[in-house]
């Protein structure tokens, strides 16, 4: 049974739960305090050694359902309605006499053990389906038990014999149709790989991604904060020696019997960033915008003020429904809200720049990180370049992000060209490998 | 006197043995006590704020009847708090008695180098066991019948804090420098409890067991309530559980939790309440809903809500 833990185990990582070899030692551990006869008690053991979070114990109950689907835990039943013992030739043939018996907990710990030898893990498309299942058959010992089925229809026996093949008959039939089941499950489980479609949603246009894989791409946004988190706590912790603390120092002197023994230092406060953003909220590129809002509100312990601004044909301060809501009502509400006073015409840089100098521009400070969110495509009108200046200047440091591909800038209407000498950084941001790389810059580097 | 075969022999002896002390659970809490006294590993418990997370390592330490040991943690706990601290004042003391007697020593010799040596020869006699302030963590350690220690709020504790306990939680051992290894007499059972103020490391999650509690569900509720304050009517239970459950739905800042339904219960025994109604609990609002924004938003529900609660009661009996 250890072996069926591992493919489980296997299972698990696949799909997102982190699991440490001490962790599924632990596991087998808890198997053989549980025991396999209580499915729930089982299931609730595993689910303590192995997830370690609210969000994977919902990954284990599913894997753990889909896994254990087979009937393992029904006790096998002992008395029979025939009596297999009467054909002791029968009996010879190890899964004939399994079947005979009707043991499900044995028939079933023989095809996951013909299963691993098949190595049905490692099953990815469903034109395999048909070859694994005959390997595991085979592997279970079908090719003796037709045999047996044969010898026992040709020999000259009783109405009872007959019926001992019929019996094998039907439990050859229903023992195809399981493995045929467990082939489809191990495809499920196996084939869905969560690794490679992570990677895949990582790099896919955010422009492109569907609105069902919206909730995985939360968690893998979840996922590359924390790591960003990781990342940038630690830098902060190796410069955390700085000015001696004269008075705790000497707070702490005290019990050396007044002897500066040891030094305390004054903690560097962290360096937070004040961030502004500036979203262009029209339709090419509000898919991006919602996936930087997670990113930069997910951050937002690291980061000290957020504001938001939001623009269509005009501006608006946003961020009022950013502290309110939750970061996904407040999305919704930017996107559709009909009582918000922004006008949802053509994307206009030029009312948006004048709209920021004239009320907004005291808002940006040396401290002050300016994001830029649009394709600069300004239908037209003036550029008003001469405000980007005036920002990038106040500012500690200004960065552009166009959700266009590079090639498209500066076609048509796009500003973009006139926009570049005055921001610090100007990148492509399309992907989430994009995003995740400009939060980082945004946390870390200085000027 | 051993837990194992004493105290963990089954699944249904922990929830037994719980429910004897008053702290009413599903198999899942259970389950994990049982594994980890069966193992022998911590259980980091998470869940929601008062969800009965601290109360359960409580109610565990009366069941295997040994004392527990609880730190609180807090931004800034560090080892000299938590582990140990050598007993300054006292060495100072020492040292200051000694005078004299150390001044015979040194006197018999003549060079520095002799002075030095004949010191050697006492070296570590201010930094012994003696000497030692022993702070939660070693006091669990020493503790010769075992004992239930509770780390309360490991998340509000700094992350170096975090990765120090790594030490006592694999291997129940301390290192003291000037010492040494300090084994635990007998292993601890560690309850670690967070409310996921921030996201712990994976290397203090591969070392524990873990357990989520989440809000009861209706039935476990009422159970709860029954053995906490058995005086109360049915009736009235039943429908203060179907009104906490409701309110948990809104969408509020901090939902009720178990500790504020016992609470509410408490007050509405008080106030001789038989039954659920408005002006009730409109009066009592505050008892379960402790931000201004969330009794606004319940009181204008509390029309449908009380109804509701009402209706839930009914159902029930019906059946």
């Amino acid at each position: 049974m250890e072996g069926v833990l591992g493919d489980f185990i296997t299972v698990l990582r696949k799909a997102g739960v982190r699991v440490s070899i001490s962790e599924s030692l632990d596991a087998v551990k808890a198997a053989q305090i549980m025991g396999y006869d209580n499915r729930r008690l089982l299931k609730e053991a595993l689910s303590a050694s192995l997830a370690k979070s609210h969000a994977e114990k919902d990954i284990f109950d599913s894997c753990f359902d889909s896994f254990f689907s087979f009937n393992f835990f029904q006790s096998p039943k002992k008395a029979n309605t025939h009596n297999p013992g009467a054909y002791p030739e029968a009996l010879k043939d190890q899964l004939s006499a399994l079947v005979l018996k009707d043991d499900k907990g044995q028939l079933a710990a023989l095809m996951t053990e013909a299963g691993r030898m098949a190595n049905v893990s490692s099953i990815k498309n469903p034109m395999q389906k048909s070859l694994f299942t005959m390997k595991i058959l085979n592997q279970m010992g079908m090719p003796g038990m037709e045999a047996m089925v044969g010898q026992i229809k040709n020999s000259t026996g009783s109405g009872l014999s007959q019926q001992t093949a019929e019996l094998l008959e039907k439990g050859r039939d229903d023992l195809v149709q399981t493995v045929k089941d467990y082939v489809e499950q191990q495809l499920q489980l196996n084939a869905d790989g969560v690794d490679s479609k992570d990677q895949f949603l990582k790099t896919t246009p955010l422009s492109q991604i569907e609105l069902r894989h919206f909730h995985r791409m939360d968690g893998l946004i979840q996922k590359l904060i924390r790591q960003l988190e990781d990342r940038h706590s630690r830098r902060l912790k190796t410069a955390n020696r700085g000015k001696l603390d004269y008075k705790k120092t000497l707070r702490k002197s005290i019990s050396y019997g007044g002897f500066l023994f040891a030094p305390l230092w004054k903690k560097k406060k962290e360096n937070r960033p004040d961030v502004i953003v500036i979203c262009d909220i029209s339709r090419s590129v509000l898919r991006t915008v919602r996936f930087l809002m997670l990113f930069i509100y997910g951050l937002n312990k690291r980061i000290g003020k957020i504001h938001t601004f939001i623009f269509y044909s005009n501006m608006i301060d946003a961020s009022y429904i950013f502290d309110r809501y939750s970061i996904e009502e407040a999305l919704s509400k930017i996107t559709t809200d009909p009582s918000l006073p922004i006008i949802r015409g053509k994307s206009d840089y030029n009312t948006m720049f004048t709209n920021f100098r004239d009320q907004y521009l005291h808002l940006v400070t040396k401290n002050t990180t300016v994001v830029i969110l649009g394709d600069a495509r300004n239908n037209f009108n003036p550029p008003h370049a001469e405000v980007l200046k005036a920002i990038g200047e106040r500012c500690k440091r200004l960065i552009w992000l166009n959700p266009e591909t590079k090639p498209f800038w500066g076609t048509g209407d796009s500003e973009i060209k006139t926009y570049a000498p005055y921001c610090h950084l100007l990148q492509e941001c399309n992907t989430l490998v994009h995003l995740e790389r400009v939060v980082g810059t945004l946390l870390s580097a200085r000027r | 006197m051993d837990w194992k075969a004493d105290k963990f022999s089954s699944v249904e002896q922990v929830m037994d043995g719980m429910k004897a002390a008053h702290y009413i659970c599903d198999s899942k809490v259970a389950t994990t006590i049982y594994l980890a006294g069966n193992i022998e590993k911590p259980v980091l418990v998470e869940g929601p704020a008062g969800v009965g997370k601290t109360e359960l390592a409580k109610v565990i330490a009366e069941y295997l009847e040994v004392p527990l040991i609880r730190i609180q943690c807090y931004e800034g706990l560090d080892e000299s708090k938590a582990l140990y601290e050598w007993k300054y004042g006292k060495q100072l003391l020492y040292t200051q008695l000694l005078k004299d007697k150390l001044d015979t020593i040194m006197n018999t010799q003549d060079k520095l180098a002799d002075s030095i040596e004949k010191l050697h020869q006492y070296d570590d006699i201010f930094f012994s066991p003696h000497f030692l302030e022993p702070r939660p963590l070693l006091k669990a350690l020493e503790q010769p019948d075992g004992v239930v220690l509770l780390i309360d709020e490991i998340d509000k504790a700094d992350e170096e804090f975090e990765a120090f306990l790594l030490e006592v939680l694999s291997d129940f051992q301390v290192s003291i420098p000037e010492i040494g290894t300090i084994k635990a007499v007998r292993k601890p059972l560690v309850f670690l409890t967070s409310n996921n103020a921030r996201e712990l490391s994976e290397a203090l999650k591969r070392r524990c067991l873990h357990l989520y509690i989440p809000y009861p569900s209706a039935a476990l509720e009422r159970e709860v309530i029954k053995t906490r304050l058995p005086q109360i009517g049915e009736k009235l239970r039943k429908q203060l559980v179907a009104f906490i459950q409701a309110v948990r739905t809104l969408d509020i800042r901090k939902p009720p939790s178990i500790s504020e339904t016992i609470d509410w219960a408490r007050v509405l025994l008080l106030m001789h309440a038989e039954s659920l109604n408005r002006e009730l609990v409109g009066k009592t609002l505050n008892v379960i809903l402790k931000h201004e924004e969330d009794i606004r938003v319940a009181e204008e529900k509390l029309v449908s809500l009380t109804a509701e609660a009402l209706k839930a009661d009914d159902g029930m009996t019906g059946e």
